[in-house]
């Protein structure tokens, strides 16, 4: 994923666990105020107000913008890509090989469109 | 003008405010098989379903049928704008059996543009963009040459193709990819030497930035690709 690989490309370890867990900051600056503010936007929580004022005051305006236009075009995106099953890249499935599995995502429904389902949990 | 730049609590970068407006305005137009009025209506389907995502589909609020859209066409609008992870090739299967692929994929690329679009005004705190005048005219209908099987459930471009998967997705019906990718190029990608680079030293938030936030918002979709 380009989590991994961005962060490499600046020396810095991210912990990718930070995907699927809430609130947590991967190893990437600001990063638990940015899953905070992704996960009140998708979930629409009561809290979406507290987690995007707080967005806004620790990145300031023109990044909190990139922000949000980043929470918002996935939305757009995961529906691409689940509304048609396309499958993964290759070069992405290779990369991910290691990780996938612990994280949960080969048991997520659109990893049959990639030929590498497991069994829901 | 919709996404008025007055609407906005913070200045938004005018590409991404101008992408945006004419996307949004693509919605209310003749498309490739469905015409204006068909498209608002997809789009507005979708945006009321989205709406009550935490709640289970059969305690949503749908009010009375008022669209003379496929029944079809109505269940994929809704279950694409509020419930992807439950997306699958059989369902997709009963959908374009009466529909069409193409049909299919164009309604697609219409509830993708509005969930988008919908995600990042709740993401500012500002209410959603009211739907666009629908225009007359007629769809064009018109199929592109070089569609193929590479797995996905429905044809996409398969001539040449070096990018990645999900930008051929809906190639099928390219005015859908025109519109929905002019915002993906604003609101994430930027040009294709951005994308390639790793490292954002010119854009106001860092590559891994970014990146946390895509991949949080799709593991929060369930979304493997």
């Amino acid at each position: 994923m380009l989590l991994r690989a961005s962060s490499d490309a600046v020396g810095a370890e991210v912990d990718l666990s930070a995907a699927v867990e809430d609130a947590a900051d991967g190893g990437v600056e600001d990063g638990a105020v940015l899953t905070a503010f992704a996960e009140a936007v998708v979930r629409a929580t009561n809290d979406l107000d507290a987690a995007r004022a707080r967005a806004l005051e620790t990145l300031g305006p023109e990044k909190f913008v990139e922000a949000a236009a980043t929470v918002g075009i996935f939305n757009g995106l995961v529906r691409v890509a689940d509304s048609t099953g396309i499958p993964s890249d290759a070069m992405m499935l290779e990369r991910t090989a290691d990780v996938r599995g612990d994280l949960g995502f080969n048991r997520w429904s659109g990893a049959k469109s990639s030929g590498v389902a497991e069994a829901p949990a | 003008m919709s996404f008025a730049d007055r609407r906005f609590p913070v200045p938004v970068r005018e590409d991404m405010a101008t992408a945006l407006r004419r996307s949004w305005a693509d919605i209310g137009r003749p498309g490739t098989w469905w015409t204006g009025p068909e498209r608002v209506a997809i789009a507005a389907l979708a945006r009321a379903e989205r709406i009550q995502r935490n709640e289970p589909p059969w305690n949503r609020d749908r009010g009375e049928p008022s669209t003379s859209l496929p029944e079809k066409a109505v269940e994929a609008a809704r279950k694409i704008g509020a419930d992807p992870a439950q997306l699958d090739r059989e369902w997709a299967n009963s959908v374009i059996s009466e529909i069409g692929d193409s049909h299919y994929v164009e309604l697609a690329s219409v509830v993708v543009t509005t969930a988008a679009a919908d995600a990042f005004c709740e993401a500012m705190g500002i209410d959603h963009e009211p739907l666009p005048e629908p225009e007359a005219g007629e769809p064009d209908r018109e199929r592109p040459d070089g569609m193929g099987d590479i797995g996905a459930w429905v044809p996409v471009q398969v001539i040449d193709w070096k990018r990645a998967n999900v930008a051929r997705a809906m190639s099928l019906v390219p005015e859908g990819v025109r519109t929905f990718f002019r915002m993906v190029a604003a609101m994430y990608t930027g040009t294709a030497s951005d994308f390639d680079r790793m490292v954002w030293d010119h854009r106001p938030l860092a590559r891994p930035q970014v990146e946390l936030l895509a991949a949080r918002v799709s593991a929060l979709n369930q979304c493997f690709y």
